[in-house]
């Protein structure tokens, strides 16, 4: 398959600060590749060295094949960038700042096109500051392509969005992809990465933890279920212990309450629950849930991802 | 670049309360000017052409010096190029004491019938009296008092007709040069920090446009901007309050483009320290309100103590206001204010180099 990114050991480093941390993957033409991860993992900062904006401190960078570094003009030429939260000129239409972005370019799609493409041609003689929400997002997706370009970088484009209107974004992505552009994106909820990203690069604190199809992902983890319990007592580490053998433990989380994994299928459930009553155990709540990349994300990080 | 100036221009006039307010000040200052027919705070100056060198002339450069309204200068010239000063404005009052001045050693007892010439100028016939009538006293009191009538020297008045300048006339200029210093050194920094608060400065990187591009759609759209302010400045300046524009005005407008060009590099110096828009338009006050008194806008520097004459000279604005008088006020063509226009490219290049140094996209 045709590679739209390659990263090859990127560092950047801000005087002692390591940001990004030996980070290589690869992104494939046609696929949406997401990079997971809590704010301050290295998203932007790979992103912004993919762009162009930065200077990596090692590693290399190609992005449709060239060497970012070399061409750096030809390769902003050929991508669409949404920044994270960027804000446009106050006093300019929507049609106005696409014409004025676009008339940077070599190659340029009619702005009232892209404005009917995400919805917004009621709005072409708006101000930015007149949209909602989401119609800003959809804007800034909008002028991510004015250069009709072969790949996009989206960072975070649904954060902040209520969820009718990110899905309503996903949508967009979703059409986006499907006329052959390769759309790599950032974000930290794990829905939006599940739901939309052929292939997902998990990251936190500078350095890249899995990259693999979400399914393959979940699938790493031997376990697919999960188990939350809650005792009337909190367990003596003799009651641990005799569990130990069928369930891993997680978590420990408040109010005499664990998060488990089952070491095998769900069948072993059973066992689990007979060594309880067996070790005097008094169960006062249970909860099973698949794995999900909530789990898979805590797994490679030892944290949990919040917004 | 010609598109993104344009666009610019076009958010400048939509942004129609900052493109008021920058219009606004100087306006308003034009208007308490023009009503108030303020005299000036100036005080004339004089010089002494000494060419008898006796005691008597000593005496009478001494008393003159203790008045200090008159502003006596110290320095020695010749009589022709004094002579030329009063001619062009520069100077009020020349006071000539020609060889055979009273002598009042007793080996000069021979009093020639000499007269003492007072040159000056047309600017200010009142204050002319008031002066003419001073130096009378004085030159009769250092003469013995026992001459006759005849023998005494005579006071010869000779007056030089130059255009005649209002104080109006000349804060005009300095009020066009303060509306277009403001608008270039506050409003810089301030879009600026909006632009980077607002990831827009980041957002034009991400684009294959050369972001010096960036900076040259920007600076063209202020010296447009800066040209409207500095013609609809001149205008109500003229034609409601009656200002007289003695030279060529056009000169004003190759003027104003370079003044604002340093500004607008101060500007870009500035936005390099300023977090919020807030923060920038205090320190676009900070450096347009001092630069405004000590550079001369309302008066002029020479009259300033200390070393505020000597700041004066050091201040941008003080090229631009000299430069700005000298065409419009002394009728001077354009290629005679070459010392200052040299001056403020020296500015502009200086800046430049500065702003380009700190200047900072995020």
């Amino acid at each position: 398959m045709d590679t739209a990114i390659r990263v090859e050991g990127l560092v950047k480093r801000y005087g002692s600060f390591t940001a990004v941390d030996q980070v290589s993957f690869t992104v494939n033409r046609g696929e949406i590749f997401g990079i997971l991860g809590p704010n301050g993992a290295g998203k932007t900062t790979t992103l912004e060295v993919i762009e162009g904006l930065l200077t990596p401190t090692e590693g290399e960078v190609t992005v449709l094949g060239l060497d970012v570094l070399k061409h750096r003009n030809e390769v902003k030429a050929r991508i669409g960038v949404q920044l994270q939260s960027s804000a446009y000129f106050d006093y300019l239409s929507l049609k106005e700042i696409l014409s004025l972005l676009g008339s940077f370019y070599p190659k340029r799609i009619d702005p009232q096109t892209l404005l009917e493409q995400v919805g917004l041609l009621d709005k072409s003689g708006s101000y930015v500051k007149h949209l909602s929400g989401g119609q800003v997002q959809r804007f800034t997706v909008a002028a991510s392509l004015i250069n009709d370009p072969e790949l996009i970088i989206l960072d975070e484009p649904t954060t902040g969005l209520d969820p009718q209107a990110r899905r309503n974004i996903w949508g967009l992505i979703r059409e986006i992809h499907q006329r052959g552009v390769t759309v790599v994106l950032t974000t930290h909820y794990m829905e939006e990465a599940e739901e939309l990203c052929d292939r997902l690069a998990i990251m936190d604190g500078g350095s890249l933890k899995a990259v693999d199809t979400p399914r393959n992902l979940i699938g790493r983890l031997q376990a697919a279920y999960t188990v939350k319990l809650a005792m009337d007592n909190p367990l003596t580490e003799v009651q641990m212990a005799s569990l130990n053998g069928s369930v891993e433990f997680v978590q420990e989380l408040d109010g005499n309450s664990y998060l488990l994994r089952l070491k095998s299928g769900p069948s072993s459930l059973g066992k689990v629950l007979d060594e309880m009553v067996r070790s005097d155990i008094n169960l006062e709540r249970l909860e099973i849930a698949p794995v999900t990349l909530e789990d898979v994300f805590l797994e490679l990080t030892g944290n949990e991802l919040r917004d | 670049m010609i598109v993104f100036t344009l666009t610019n221009l076009k958010m400048m006039s939509r942004n129609r309360q900052a493109t008021f307010w920058a219009l606004f000040f100087p306006l308003m200052l034009v208007v308490v000017f023009g009503l108030l027919d303020i005299k000036g705070v100036g005080s004339p100056n004089l010089v002494l052409v000494d060419q008898a060198n006796t005691e008597a002339s000593e005496l009478l450069r001494e008393q003159l010096a203790g008045i200090e309204f008159l502003g006596l200068e110290q320095t020695q010239t010749s009589e022709s190029a004094a002579r030329l000063r009063v001619a062009e404005g520069d100077l009020d009052y020349l006071l000539i004491i020609p060889v055979g001045f009273v002598d009042l050693t007793p080996e000069g007892s021979s009093i020639a019938p000499v007269s003492v010439a007072f040159v000056h100028n047309t600017r200010d016939l009142q204050r002319n009296q008031l002066v003419d009538g001073v130096l009378r006293n004085l030159v009769a009191k250092v003469q013995p008092s026992n001459l006759s009538s005849e023998q005494a020297l005579q006071v010869v008045s000779e007056e030089i007709s130059i255009p005649e300048v209002s104080y109006f006339d000349s804060v005009l200029m300095g009020l066009i040069a303060l509306g277009i210093m403001t608008s270039a050194i506050i409003s810089i920094p301030v879009r600026i920090s909006t632009y980077r608060n607002n990831s827009i400065l980041k957002r034009l990187l991400v684009t294959p446009l050369p972001i010096w591009k960036y900076f040259a759609s920007e600076i063209s759209a202020h010296l447009v901007l800066a040209m409207v302010q500095a013609a609809i400045i001149l205008a109500v300046g003229v034609f409601v309050f009656g200002a007289r524009v003695h030279g060529n005005p056009v000169w004003l407008f190759v003027i104003v483009p370079l003044g604002s060009l340093v500004f607008l590099n101060i500007g870009f110096i500035l936005s390099a320290w300023a977090r919020t828009p807030a923060a920038a338009s205090g320190m676009g006050n900070a450096v347009v309100l001092p630069m405004m008194f000590f550079a001369g806008t309302f008066f002029s520097t020479t009259t300033f103590p200390w070393i505020f004459p000597y700041l004066a000279e050091a201040l941008p604005l003080t090229p631009m206001l000299s430069a700005m008088r000298q065409v419009a006020i002394d009728g001077a063509p354009i290629w005679e204010t070459w010392p200052q226009l040299a001056i403020m490219a020296g500015w502009a290049a200086g800046t430049a180099v500065v702003a380009a140094k700190v200047f900072r996209f995020s």
